[in-house]
């Protein structure tokens, strides 16, 4: 019979993305191996992730102070916004160390068939913010699917009368790709959003 | 298992497990199917773009034991990329596609419905469709599932509509003045209203002008709510943005 304290273990563990019953016992049994500073410090982590970490009051993306740290940080330009569905969005374009301007997360897209309506994002919050007229361009780098494409469009609708830069990413091919393996449609884009040298 | 090629349009998608999708396609010859499409979100080629609410396909399926299907892979016949660029197109778009999934059931094959939603897409993608023809649409697509609602007699008596007809989605359609009493929902229309939806069912493609085509949309909301008993999202989505 295995104790009771480690069964309650494992069943959080499998409750986990992408982690089933055996990888959850693995992880179980690696814990109760581990030195006892180690589940101290995992517990203590994953209790002040809950406790501290909340949106920020400006972007809408997560800290643990009032504003993040793209906010606060001086050196990023005010001029440029650049508009994302996630957090986990906005650290992929952080990846590429390519862009130094400002963030705001919509924490979602318009998704006519689940009902997600413009009330349900980060919408008004963003109109706000442009209130204060440092913001010239707005780029607006959601999924190249039709909800983000319907968020992309129904966003220029709100902003373009206010006299902002609207942008929108490029879609089409990835770099290091090869044309004879690419999909129809990521293919078809790229011919249509084709640019002359 | 047996395994099929058909032509499919996608009605919509669902993300299932860490990996994998649940489709729901209006085939042609198979009907509406919700097929488990296998590393679908992963995968960079086998489906990259093409399981996408509106886009039409030819797949290639694999019938299982239980009612869902397996997707084995799919080629892209159109993708409307055209209304893709739109958000007026999507939200019709959207909303069509939504509507065919309601008023289907899986495994009853619906040729003629599928016909008319391609059409319809395609009409979209060549922005000839706008907003009336959408009217014309639901009521086509209303006409293939056996829910057409009568608009050139009374519904209860089969007389004339009348100068002062009434619309009762509960009776299915327009209601005459001394009919009336029999049905306590209805409510009054305007004449022209009446005579507008009634071309369109005709095939007339006659645009209307915005405020009988409000009403149209209130009129219709109503009655596919009442008959398949919840009101559709992309209704919804479409007041929130101003589309009709």
């Amino acid at each position: 019979m295995t104790p009771d304290p480690l069964n309650r273990l494992v069943a959080q563990l499998a409750k986990l993305p992408g982690i089933g019953e055996k990888t959850a016992q693995r992880l179980a049994f690696h814990i109760l191996r581990a030195p006892g500073e180690y589940a101290v410090e995992l517990s203590q982590a994953i209790r002040e992730v809950k406790e501290k970490v909340h949106l920020c009051a400006r972007c809408y993306s997560l800290t643990d102070s009032e504003l993040c740290g793209f906010c606060r940080d001086a050196r990023r330009e005010e001029k440029v916004l650049c508009v994302v569905e996630t957090f986990a969005d906005l650290m992929a374009l952080e990846r590429t160390r390519e862009y130094r301007g400002r963030y705001h997360v919509l924490h979602g897209v318009l998704s006519p068939l689940e009902g997600v309506g413009p009330e349900q994002l980060r919408i008004k919050e963003l109109l706000e913010r442009l209130n204060d007229g440092k913001v010239e361009e707005i780029i607006l780098a959601t999924n190249p699917d039709v909800e983000g494409e319907a968020t992309a469009l129904y966003l220029t609708r709100l902003l373009k009368p206010l006299g902002l830069r609207v942008s929108r990413i490029a879609q089409g091919l990835p770099m290091g790709g090869d044309l004879e393996y690419a999909d129809q449609a990521t293919l078809a884009k790229a011919l249509s959003a084709r640019r002359e040298l | 298992m047996e395994r099929f090629v058909d032509e499919a349009l996608v009605l919509s998608t669902m993300d299932y497990g860490e990996a994998d999708r649940l489709v729901t396609l209006l085939t042609r010859e198979h009907g509406k199917l919700t097929a488990f499409a296998a590393g679908a979100r992963k995968s960079k080629r086998r489906f990259a773009g093409a399981l996408e609410p509106f886009m039409r396909l030819r797949v290639q399926i694999v019938e299982t034991r239980g009612s869902t299907v397996r997707l084995d892979s799919v080629d892209i016949a159109a993708g409307y990329y055209t209304a893709r660029q739109d958000l007026a197109l999507i939200a019709r778009a959207l909303y069509a596609v939504e509507l065919c999934r309601e008023l289907t059931r899986d495994h009853e094959p619906h040729p003629e419905l599928f016909a008319l939603l391609a059409e319809y897409l395609a009409r979209l993608d060549a922005k000839e469709a706008g907003p009336t023809s959408l009217l014309a649409f639901e009521l086509s697509a209303l006409a293939h599932a056996g829910l057409m609602p009568r608009f050139d007699a009374c519904a209860l008596c089969g007389g004339e509509p009348g100068e002062r007809p009434r619309f009762d989605q509960s009776h299915g359609g327009a209601v005459c003045e001394p009919c009336c009493g029999r049905a306590r929902d209805a409510v009054a229309i305007p004449p022209a209203l009446l005579s507008g939806l009634r071309a369109l069912q005709e095939g007339h493609r006659t645009p209307l002008p915005p405020e009988l085509r409000a009403r149209a949309r209130g009129l219709l909301n109503v009655f596919i709510s009442h008959h398949l008993g919840r009101r559709l999202k992309s209704v919804d989505f479409m007041a929130q943005v101003g589309l009709d």
